[in-house]
């Protein structure tokens, strides 16, 4: 393998091409002759809905997968990627969806692992001294001695670019790179990522919404569907809808009709209730509100502040440290989920993959798991598959699921649309109260709005829901009360259409009004 | 009470090196329950390679290669296969038992060739698992090796994306490991006990198992847990010595594996988990497999 083919390039010159890259998968076409181009010191963003293929063709670009078709260029030279290491030899480096890192290690234990020149003694001091230098160019700040799952995402995020760059890379791949971030954070980040595009490395993020990151930092943005190259074009000329349009096929509407319902009487009660957190602190503490019939309560805040432990709580999925909870004025507090499910409670969690689903199961099994113990889908004691097919194969067309077949393992969906399965099977089962994590993470554009009119339109026909998420649109959007949390507790109870969104943001950061309301 | 003492530490050497070597496989996420089976090979071809060539190099050195040789076995299984680590580890030690009881059985007695001399009246074998404690916590902690060793126990994949080739680190480990448990149960049979007998081993591969929990991963710990077992099991052979009179020597026998109960149980707490749960190796007794 060819090592230093990008040392030293300058501004402006092509840093990475593909040529016709082609990738299928059993029954799917994921990359369809893709041509692809960057050069130094450019923020290339890749546009495109969930499972159009930007996942695949960054792994093919980081040595992951093989592709069946095509070329790839490194300043000019054609190269072969046969695993992660060529790639990273080559000055590719790479942050994934799913944070790759050892989480019981140092963040300096994490960046050096593996490097050719990490010595074999490790000399921690002066790598880290490096490594601070680094942190210093491009305004990073972290605890290098921090053991990395003690880390928020936004920090871990931070460490996987470090380890890229440590390593020398030249093109810095970045895959959803927002998506886990709160706004301030999300600042910071883009900042970082146009100084390191002063400094002639050639960024690409990979983005399937947030379309106003990408007309913010980008200078080119090429847009992907189905596996296909749809636009090219100088972000300049670009516009939020109309990329909106050319990732999706269709006009977008931003805007969601709030609907008018007049609220009824309170189906989820909730006193003083605290949580212990993973690590046995109080990461909940002491939160009173109620959720009533055909309203949205949303939960603003920015992740491991204690809305997680709340929804767990909700969900019976862990022992709440204190403090009562009241479905439909019965003290449901330590009832285990089975009987909150067949109250009516449905429950979205936030980790798709380790929670929401099981991988190596159907679709079918998945959404048998929200219906067990319906009686409309059980027949003596037995699942009724049948039936159940049939529900899985309505639920594909409807929420669009880009699969195969309700018999396709759950692993093999791309994480958006692993995202809308879990989603189409609880509101299948018309909750009455839906405690919903981060429903919209991962969803494109398309999928976000339908998403959103579903959760209006169960909040029409008479829901109640919780609706916990970071990205402040959303919460705007949806809700029709809105409960900043911080580090446990509610900074408030504010009426969302008569609250500004900075207020709202800086409560999220901790910021208390002056006078509470109720 | 100095015999006492000395006779302790050559205890604890062989739960050292032994528990030494099952956790080197640990932390690069393989995990060996046939310990004992590894040893009973290393103690019996080590004897009888002694025996027949009259030399304890030969022994020793015939000890550790059938140890290495079982670790690149459990490897095989393992890693490549992918298979359940426990089972092949419980293959190990029936396997271990039944054919070194049948191999071992013509050469029942005592070794006959002299004992090894000691240095400062205890076993040089004692200083040099001390020796190796200190190395396998300087390699782990302090060098490249050891951070990969580390990472691919904790998180193959991410070693991999980094670079590691998971599948050689971890065969390197069990390979390592295994020559250890078979040293461990040759240093048994030609230096502690130098006589074969029918299941002469009673347990010790076991003990040393339970030592790499209880040590939580850790060389330093590990050193502890055994010279407190090596008393503890010296002191079950001849109470006598230390507290005439108190208990029968079956009570005093069972003491290790009592003490094992109970730190097992303590680890299972949740409230230790909470504690302590991170030195755990995250990938501990699960098979990778490359995307
Ligand atoms: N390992 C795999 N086996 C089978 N099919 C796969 C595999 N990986 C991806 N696919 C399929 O390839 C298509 C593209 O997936 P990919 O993960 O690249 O999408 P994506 O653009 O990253 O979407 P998202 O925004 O949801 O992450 C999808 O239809 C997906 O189901
Ligand atoms: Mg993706």
């Amino acid at each position: 393998m060819q090592k230093g083919l990008l040392a030293g390039i300058k501004h402006g010159e092509a840093a990475l091409e593909t040529r016709g890259i082609t990738k299928r998968f059993p029954g799917v076409l994921a990359n369809d002759r893709i041509d692809f181009e960057m050069k130094a010191g450019e923020i290339h963003a890749i546009l495109g809905e969930n499972g159009a293929g930007k996942t695949t063709l960054m792994n093919i670009l980081f040595g992951l997968y093989q592709p069946d078709e095509g070329e790839i260029y490194i300043g000019g030279k054609p190269v072969k990627l046969r695993s992660p290491l060529d790639a990273i030899d080559l000055g590719i480096g790479m942050v994934h969806q799913n944070r790759k890192l050892v989480s019981a290690h140092t963040v300096l234990e994490n960046i050096i692992l593996g490097h050719p020149n990490a010595g074999r003694i490790l000399n921690l001091r002066r790598t880290a001294k490096e490594i601070e230098e680094l942190c210093a160019r491009y305004g990073f700040k972290l605890d290098l001695n921090a053991k990395v799952w003690q880390l928020s995402e936004g920090e871990k995020q931070v460490v996987e670019i470090l380890k890229a760059l440590y390593r020398g890379a030249k093109i810095l791949i970045l895959d959803e790179p927002t998506s886990a971030l709160a706004p301030p954070e999300t600042k910071k980040l883009l900042a970082s990522i146009q100084a390191m595009a002063r400094d002639d490395l050639a960024i690409v993020p990979f983005i399937t919404h947030k379309l106003p990151v990408v007309l913010a930092i980008s200078n080119r943005v090429t847009v992907l569907r189905g596996g296909r190259v749809t636009a090219r074009l100088e972000t300049a000329h670009a516009t939020e809808k109309g990329l909106a349009k050319e990732m999706v096929g269709r006009e977008v509407i931003f805007k969601i009709e709030r609907a008018q319902v007049t609220r009824g009487k309170p189906i989820l009660q909730v006193e003083n209730l605290s949580a212990l957190g993973n690590k046995g602190f109080l990461a909940l503490k002491g939160v009173s509100f109620s959720v009533h019939e055909g309203e949205i309560l949303g939960i603003a805040g920015v992740s491991g502040n204690g809305q997680y432990e709340l929804a767990e709580v909700l969900a019976g999925l862990r022992k709440a440290a204190g403090g009562r909870v009241l479905l439909d004025e019965n003290d449901i507090t330590h009832a285990g989920s089975l009987a909150r499910w067949r109250h009516g409670m449905g429950y979205v969690p936030s980790e798709r993959v380790d929670v929401g689903s099981i991988g190596d199961f159907s679709l079918v099994e998945n959404v048998t798991m929200n219906f067990y113990f319906d009686e409309r889908y059980t027949r003596r004691g037995f699942i009724d598959y049948r039936n159940l097919g049939k529900l899985t194969e309505e639920l594909i067309a409807e929420y669009n699921v880009a699969a195969p077949g309700p018999d396709t393992p759950a692993c093999s969906l791309s994480g958006g649309n692993l995202q809308k399965i879990i989603l189409a099977r609880v509101l299948s089962r018309k909750p009455r109260l839906l405690i919903a994590n981060l429903p919209t993470q991962g969803l494109d554009v398309g999928a976000t709005e339908f998403v959103r009119n579903k959760l209006m339109a169960a909040k029409k026909a008479g829901a109640g829901i919780l609706l916990i998420s970071e990205d402040l649109d959303e919460i705007l959007a949806l809700s029709d009360r809105i409960a900043p949390i911080y580090e446990g507790e509610f900074m408030g109870l504010l009426a969302a259409e008569q609250t500004p969104r900075e207020r709202v943001g800086a409560m999220m950061a901790g910021v208390r009004p002056e006078e509470p309301k109720p | 009470m100095f015999e006492f003492l000395a006779r302790s530490l050559e205890a604890s050497t062989i739960f050292t090196l032994a528990a030494l070597g099952e956790l080197v496989g640990q932390r690069s996420g393989i995990l060996n329950v046939g310990v004992e089976g590894v040893m009973l090979f290393g103690a019996t071809l080590g004897f009888i390679a002694a025996q027949v060539t009259g030399s304890f190099l030969i022994g020793f050195l015939v000890g550790i290669l059938i140890g290495g040789l079982l670790g690149l076995l459990h490897g095989f299984f393992s890693i490549t296969l992918g298979g359940d680590q426990v089972v092949s580890g419980m293959g190990i030690w029936i396997f271990g038992f039944g054919l070194t009881t049948y191999i071992g059985n013509p050469f029942t007695g005592p070794l006959g060739m002299g004992r090894i001399p000691k240095l400062w009246g205890v076993s040089p074998f004692f200083y040099l698992s001390i020796m190796l404690i200190v190395l396998t916590r300087f390699v782990l902690t302090r060098t490249s090796l050891g951070l990969k060793i580390r990472s691919v126990g904790e998180n193959p994949a991410v070693a991999e994306v980094s670079g590691v080739n998971v599948t050689k680190i971890r065969y390197l480990c069990v390979t390592v490991s295994g020559m250890l448990m078979g040293f461990a149960g040759a240093v048994y049979s030609l230096d502690y006990n130098p006589v074969w007998n029918y299941n002469f081993l009673m347990g010790w591969g076991f003990i040393a198992l339970a030592l790499v929990f209880f040590s939580m991963w850790n060389p330093l710990i590990l050193l502890g847990g055994s010279l407190l077992f090596g008393a503890l099991w010296q002191l079950s052979l001849n109470p006598q010595l230390v507290l005439p009179g108190v208990l029968s020597r079956y009570v005093w026998r069972m003491a290790p594996f009592a003490i094992t109960v109970v730190v097992l149980m303590l680890m299972s707490t949740r409230w230790f988990r909470r504690r302590w749960g991170a030195a755990k190796p995250e990938a501990l007794a699960r098979p990778y497999a490359k995307e």
